[in-house]
Protein backbone atom coordinates (compact mmCIF):
# COMPACT_ATOMS: atom_id res chain seq x y z
CA UNK A 1 0.00 0.00 0.00
CA UNK A 2 1.71 3.26 -0.81
CA UNK A 3 2.04 5.81 2.41
CA UNK A 4 1.59 9.52 1.91
CA UNK A 5 4.64 10.97 3.01
CA UNK A 6 5.72 14.60 3.35
CA UNK A 7 9.33 15.33 3.47
CA UNK A 8 9.67 18.87 5.30
CA UNK A 9 13.43 21.05 5.52
CA UNK A 10 13.83 23.88 4.27
CA UNK A 11 17.20 23.10 2.43
CA UNK A 12 16.55 21.55 -0.84
CA UNK A 13 19.74 19.47 -0.83
CA UNK A 14 18.52 18.12 2.83
CA UNK A 15 14.98 16.87 0.84
CA UNK A 16 16.70 15.57 -1.90
CA UNK A 17 19.03 13.68 0.75
CA UNK A 18 16.26 12.09 2.48
CA UNK A 19 14.63 11.18 -0.64
CA UNK A 20 18.09 9.29 -1.81
CA UNK A 21 18.04 7.30 1.56
CA UNK A 22 14.95 5.49 0.92
CA UNK A 23 14.63 2.53 -0.40
CA UNK A 24 13.65 0.80 -3.84
CA UNK A 25 10.80 -1.15 -1.26
CA UNK A 26 9.89 1.51 0.43
CA UNK A 27 6.32 2.18 -1.30
CA UNK A 28 5.31 6.05 -0.80
CA UNK A 29 3.86 9.20 -2.58
CA UNK A 30 5.91 12.14 -1.50
CA UNK A 31 5.20 15.87 -0.87
CA UNK A 32 7.74 18.39 0.47
CA UNK A 33 7.40 21.46 2.18
CA UNK A 34 10.29 24.43 3.29
CA UNK A 35 9.02 24.98 6.55
CA UNK A 36 6.94 24.07 9.25
CA UNK A 37 4.15 26.50 8.51
CA UNK A 38 3.70 24.80 5.20
CA UNK A 39 4.36 21.14 6.85
CA UNK A 40 1.16 22.06 9.00
CA UNK A 41 -0.83 23.06 6.04
CA UNK A 42 -0.10 19.73 3.78
CA UNK A 43 -1.05 18.03 7.52
CA UNK A 44 -4.18 19.53 8.65
CA UNK A 45 -5.80 18.98 4.56
CA UNK A 46 -4.61 15.75 3.86
CA UNK A 47 -3.65 12.19 4.94
CA UNK A 48 -0.21 11.60 5.61
CA UNK A 49 0.96 8.76 7.49
CA UNK A 50 5.33 9.73 7.64
CA UNK A 51 6.57 12.95 8.28
CA UNK A 52 10.19 13.48 7.72
CA UNK A 53 10.52 16.39 9.55
CA UNK A 54 13.61 19.26 10.14
CA UNK A 55 14.06 21.31 13.46
CA UNK A 56 15.99 24.12 12.52
CA UNK A 57 13.87 26.36 9.88
CA UNK A 58 12.31 29.61 9.54
CA UNK A 59 8.86 30.50 9.94
CA UNK A 60 7.81 27.99 12.43
CA UNK A 61 10.36 25.43 13.48
CA UNK A 62 10.09 21.64 13.81
CA UNK A 63 9.48 21.94 17.67
CA UNK A 64 6.44 24.01 16.76
CA UNK A 65 5.31 21.46 14.02
CA UNK A 66 5.55 18.92 16.54
CA UNK A 67 3.69 20.98 18.91
CA UNK A 68 1.07 21.93 16.75
CA UNK A 69 0.74 18.00 15.87
CA UNK A 70 0.01 16.86 19.44
CA UNK A 71 -2.44 19.78 20.22
CA UNK A 72 -4.75 18.82 17.29
CA UNK A 73 -4.29 15.37 17.47
CA UNK A 74 -3.16 15.13 13.50
CA UNK A 75 -2.85 11.81 13.22
CA UNK A 76 0.78 10.75 11.30
CA UNK A 77 4.41 9.21 12.76
CA UNK A 78 6.76 11.86 12.72
CA UNK A 79 10.48 11.12 12.08
CA UNK A 80 12.85 13.96 13.14
CA UNK A 81 16.09 14.34 11.22
CA UNK A 82 18.32 17.14 12.67
CA UNK A 83 21.37 18.87 12.76
CA UNK A 84 20.95 19.97 16.24
CA UNK A 85 22.21 16.69 18.05
CA UNK A 86 21.82 18.22 21.84
CA UNK A 87 20.81 15.57 24.08
CA UNK A 88 18.05 17.83 25.07
CA UNK A 89 16.91 18.18 21.91
CA UNK A 90 16.46 14.52 21.12
CA UNK A 91 14.79 14.01 24.54
CA UNK A 92 12.28 17.17 24.01
CA UNK A 93 11.35 15.61 20.52
CA UNK A 94 10.79 12.40 21.88
CA UNK A 95 8.76 13.68 24.79
CA UNK A 96 6.64 15.24 21.84
CA UNK A 97 5.76 12.10 20.25
CA UNK A 98 8.23 12.15 17.15
CA UNK A 99 8.64 7.95 16.12
CA UNK A 100 12.45 8.51 16.19
CA UNK A 101 15.74 10.94 15.86
CA UNK A 102 18.24 10.61 12.80
CA UNK A 103 21.27 12.71 12.55
CA UNK A 104 22.48 14.86 9.54
CA UNK A 105 23.09 14.44 7.16
CA UNK A 106 21.03 11.49 6.81
CA UNK A 107 22.20 8.48 4.53
CA UNK A 108 20.78 5.16 3.59
CA UNK A 109 22.53 3.15 6.74
CA UNK A 110 20.62 5.36 9.27
CA UNK A 111 17.01 5.94 7.48
CA UNK A 112 16.95 1.97 6.89
CA UNK A 113 17.33 1.41 10.64
CA UNK A 114 14.66 3.35 11.69
CA UNK A 115 12.46 2.66 8.65
CA UNK A 116 12.84 -1.18 9.34
CA UNK A 117 12.46 -0.95 13.52
CA UNK A 118 8.97 0.72 12.75
CA UNK A 119 8.10 -1.38 10.30
CA UNK A 120 7.84 1.01 7.39
CA UNK A 121 9.90 -1.81 5.01
CA UNK B 1 22.84 34.77 -6.83
CA UNK B 2 25.24 37.37 -4.83
CA UNK B 3 28.51 38.87 -6.15
CA UNK B 4 30.69 36.01 -6.29
CA UNK B 5 28.30 33.81 -8.14
CA UNK B 6 27.25 30.93 -6.37
CA UNK B 7 24.26 29.57 -8.03
CA UNK B 8 21.30 29.40 -5.78
CA UNK B 9 21.79 25.29 -6.05
CA UNK B 10 25.24 25.85 -4.59
CA UNK B 11 24.36 28.32 -1.92
CA UNK B 12 21.17 25.82 -0.85
CA UNK B 13 23.70 23.71 -1.33
CA UNK B 14 26.59 25.13 1.21
CA UNK B 15 24.32 26.53 3.90
CA UNK B 16 22.81 22.99 4.73
CA UNK B 17 26.45 21.91 5.39
CA UNK B 18 26.85 24.68 7.08
CA UNK B 19 23.73 23.72 9.39
CA UNK B 20 24.56 20.07 10.37
CA UNK B 21 28.59 21.52 10.97
CA UNK B 22 26.54 24.30 13.17
CA UNK B 23 24.71 21.61 14.80
CA UNK B 24 28.05 19.73 15.91
CA UNK B 25 29.52 22.87 17.33
CA UNK B 26 26.90 23.87 19.12
CA UNK B 27 26.46 20.57 20.59
CA UNK B 28 29.82 21.23 21.81
CA UNK B 29 29.36 24.58 22.94
CA UNK B 30 26.28 23.31 25.21
CA UNK B 31 28.41 20.28 26.89
CA UNK B 32 31.46 22.76 27.15
CA UNK B 33 29.08 25.87 28.93
CA UNK B 34 26.84 22.99 29.90
CA UNK B 35 23.54 24.23 29.03
CA UNK B 36 21.00 24.01 26.24
CA UNK B 37 22.10 26.13 23.32
CA UNK B 38 18.94 27.51 20.88
CA UNK B 39 20.34 27.14 17.06
CA UNK B 40 19.13 29.38 14.57
CA UNK B 41 19.36 29.30 10.70
CA UNK B 42 22.71 31.00 10.56
CA UNK B 43 23.26 33.49 7.17
CA UNK B 44 25.91 33.15 5.01
CA UNK B 45 27.20 35.37 2.61
CA UNK B 46 30.43 34.89 0.34
CA UNK B 47 31.51 38.64 -0.20
CA UNK B 48 34.76 40.26 -1.12
CA UNK B 49 37.50 40.70 1.95
CA UNK B 50 37.99 43.92 1.39
CA UNK B 51 34.38 44.67 2.15
CA UNK B 52 34.61 42.64 5.66
CA UNK B 53 35.95 45.65 7.77
CA UNK B 54 32.98 47.58 6.34
CA UNK B 55 30.67 45.15 7.30
CA UNK B 56 31.36 44.69 10.75
CA UNK B 57 32.46 48.19 11.91
CA UNK B 58 29.17 49.40 12.62
CA UNK B 59 27.94 46.09 14.71
CA UNK B 60 31.06 46.61 16.58
CA UNK B 61 32.06 50.23 16.62
CA UNK B 62 30.62 51.28 20.26
CA UNK B 63 31.26 47.88 22.11
CA UNK B 64 34.37 46.27 23.34
CA UNK B 65 35.50 43.39 21.26
CA UNK B 66 37.67 40.57 21.04
CA UNK B 67 38.39 39.09 17.61
CA UNK B 68 40.23 35.36 17.87
CA UNK B 69 41.60 33.61 14.71
CA UNK B 70 43.15 30.33 13.27
CA UNK B 71 44.63 28.93 10.44
CA UNK B 72 43.17 26.11 8.56
CA UNK B 73 44.41 24.28 5.56
CA UNK B 74 43.07 20.76 4.23
CA UNK B 75 43.39 19.29 0.59
CA UNK B 76 42.18 20.57 -2.79
CA UNK B 77 43.35 23.94 -1.95
CA UNK B 78 40.81 24.53 0.80
CA UNK B 79 42.86 26.67 3.41
CA UNK B 80 41.69 29.99 4.85
CA UNK B 81 41.80 31.69 8.29
CA UNK B 82 38.83 31.69 10.42
CA UNK B 83 37.94 34.62 12.67
CA UNK B 84 35.28 34.91 15.53
CA UNK B 85 34.00 38.39 17.11
CA UNK B 86 32.51 38.64 20.35
CA UNK B 87 30.90 41.66 22.33
CA UNK B 88 33.13 41.89 25.54
CA UNK B 89 29.90 42.07 27.19
CA UNK B 90 28.89 38.83 26.18
CA UNK B 91 32.00 37.46 27.19
CA UNK B 92 31.11 38.71 30.88
CA UNK B 93 28.09 36.66 30.89
CA UNK B 94 29.69 33.60 30.02
CA UNK B 95 32.65 33.92 32.02
CA UNK B 96 30.44 33.84 34.72
CA UNK B 97 28.69 31.17 34.24
CA UNK B 98 32.01 29.41 33.57
CA UNK B 99 32.97 30.38 36.92
CA UNK B 100 36.11 31.72 35.11
CA UNK B 101 37.82 35.17 37.46
CA UNK B 102 36.12 38.07 36.10
CA UNK B 103 39.53 39.75 34.89
CA UNK B 104 40.81 40.40 31.49
CA UNK B 105 43.20 37.63 31.12
CA UNK B 106 41.03 34.83 32.47
CA UNK B 107 38.19 36.08 29.39
CA UNK B 108 40.36 35.82 27.16
CA UNK B 109 41.96 32.46 27.93
CA UNK B 110 37.75 31.57 27.87
CA UNK B 111 37.25 33.34 24.53
CA UNK B 112 40.22 31.37 22.93
CA UNK B 113 39.00 28.17 24.38
CA UNK B 114 35.49 29.16 23.24
CA UNK B 115 36.68 30.01 19.86
CA UNK B 116 39.04 27.11 19.54
CA UNK B 117 35.98 24.61 20.24
CA UNK B 118 33.48 26.47 18.05
CA UNK B 119 36.23 26.78 15.19
CA UNK B 120 37.77 23.39 15.25
CA UNK B 121 34.58 21.54 15.48
CA UNK B 122 32.45 23.72 12.46
CA UNK B 123 35.12 22.74 10.28
CA UNK B 124 35.71 19.65 11.29
CA UNK B 125 32.31 19.18 10.86
CA UNK B 126 32.37 20.78 7.52
CA UNK B 127 35.53 19.14 6.38
CA UNK B 128 34.12 15.74 6.80
CA UNK B 129 30.80 16.63 4.95
CA UNK B 130 33.68 17.43 1.92
CA UNK B 131 35.61 14.32 2.40
CA UNK B 132 38.34 16.98 3.51
CA UNK B 133 40.60 16.99 6.42
CA UNK B 134 42.32 20.12 8.06
CA UNK B 135 44.59 21.00 9.85
CA UNK B 136 44.58 24.18 12.33
CA UNK B 137 47.74 26.71 13.56
CA UNK B 138 47.19 27.57 17.04
CA UNK B 139 44.56 30.49 18.03
CA UNK B 140 46.21 33.76 17.93
CA UNK B 141 44.38 36.94 19.70
CA UNK B 142 44.16 40.03 17.13
CA UNK B 143 42.37 42.47 19.43
CA UNK B 144 40.40 43.31 22.22
CA UNK B 145 38.97 46.66 23.49
CA UNK B 146 40.38 49.66 22.07
CA UNK B 147 37.00 50.03 19.34
CA UNK B 148 38.84 49.55 16.43
CA UNK B 149 37.64 46.01 14.57
CA UNK B 150 37.84 47.33 11.59
CA UNK B 151 41.15 48.31 11.72
CA UNK B 152 42.39 44.72 12.79
CA UNK B 153 39.82 43.30 10.21
CA UNK B 154 41.55 45.49 7.11
CA UNK B 155 44.99 44.01 8.91
CA UNK B 156 44.13 40.77 8.86
CA UNK B 157 41.97 40.20 5.70
CA UNK B 158 43.94 42.77 3.20
CA UNK B 159 45.70 39.69 1.68
CA UNK B 160 42.52 37.54 1.33
CA UNK B 161 40.78 37.69 -1.46
CA UNK B 162 37.27 36.18 -0.68
CA UNK B 163 35.25 35.71 2.95
CA UNK B 164 32.36 33.33 3.73
CA UNK B 165 30.59 35.09 6.47
CA UNK B 166 28.79 33.14 9.08
CA UNK B 167 26.65 34.81 11.27
CA UNK B 168 25.87 32.91 13.85
CA UNK B 169 23.80 33.66 17.38
CA UNK B 170 23.66 31.08 20.20
CA UNK B 171 20.80 31.77 22.81
CA UNK B 172 21.60 30.23 25.98
CA UNK B 173 19.18 28.84 28.26
CA UNK B 174 19.06 32.16 30.25
CA UNK B 175 21.97 33.82 28.56
CA UNK B 176 22.01 35.27 24.87
CA UNK B 177 25.05 34.96 23.29
CA UNK B 178 26.11 36.15 19.65
CA UNK B 179 29.37 36.13 18.03
CA UNK B 180 30.32 36.24 14.27
CA UNK B 181 32.07 33.91 12.29
CA UNK B 182 34.55 35.22 9.40
CA UNK B 183 35.83 32.22 6.91
CA UNK B 184 38.53 34.24 5.18
CA UNK B 185 39.70 32.06 1.88
CA UNK B 186 41.99 32.85 -1.33
CA UNK B 187 40.24 33.18 -4.48
CA UNK B 188 41.25 29.56 -5.65
CA UNK B 189 40.00 27.85 -2.48
CA UNK B 190 36.54 29.99 -3.63
CA UNK B 191 36.43 27.87 -6.91
CA UNK B 192 37.75 24.90 -5.26
CA UNK B 193 34.73 24.49 -3.04
CA UNK B 194 32.16 25.34 -6.11
CA UNK B 195 33.69 22.37 -7.77
CA UNK B 196 33.36 20.55 -4.38
CA UNK B 197 29.86 21.73 -3.78
CA UNK B 198 28.96 20.94 -7.55
CA UNK B 199 30.07 17.29 -6.97
CA UNK B 200 27.31 17.20 -4.17
CA UNK B 201 24.79 18.42 -6.35
CA UNK B 202 25.28 16.31 -8.87
CA UNK B 203 25.15 12.74 -6.46
CA UNK B 204 20.98 13.87 -5.90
Amino acid sequence: MTLPVLICDDSILARKQVRKSLPESFDAEFQTAGNGLEALAVLRNQEIGLVFLDLTMPELDGIGVLEAIKAECIDCFVIVISADIQPEMQKRVMELGALAFVQKPVNEDKINVVLKQYGFI
Amino acid sequence: MNKLGFTEEQRDCLQEIINVAMGLASDKLARFLNTFVHLQVPSIALVGAMHIPAEFENRYQDAEAALISQGFFGNEGVRGEAIVLYKMENAHKISALLGYEPDDVSEIEMLTDISSILTTTFLNGLAAQIENSLSYSAPRILSSRHGNVADVLKNTSFHWEHALKVDISYQLVDHSFNCDMILLIPGEAVTNIKNILDRILEAF
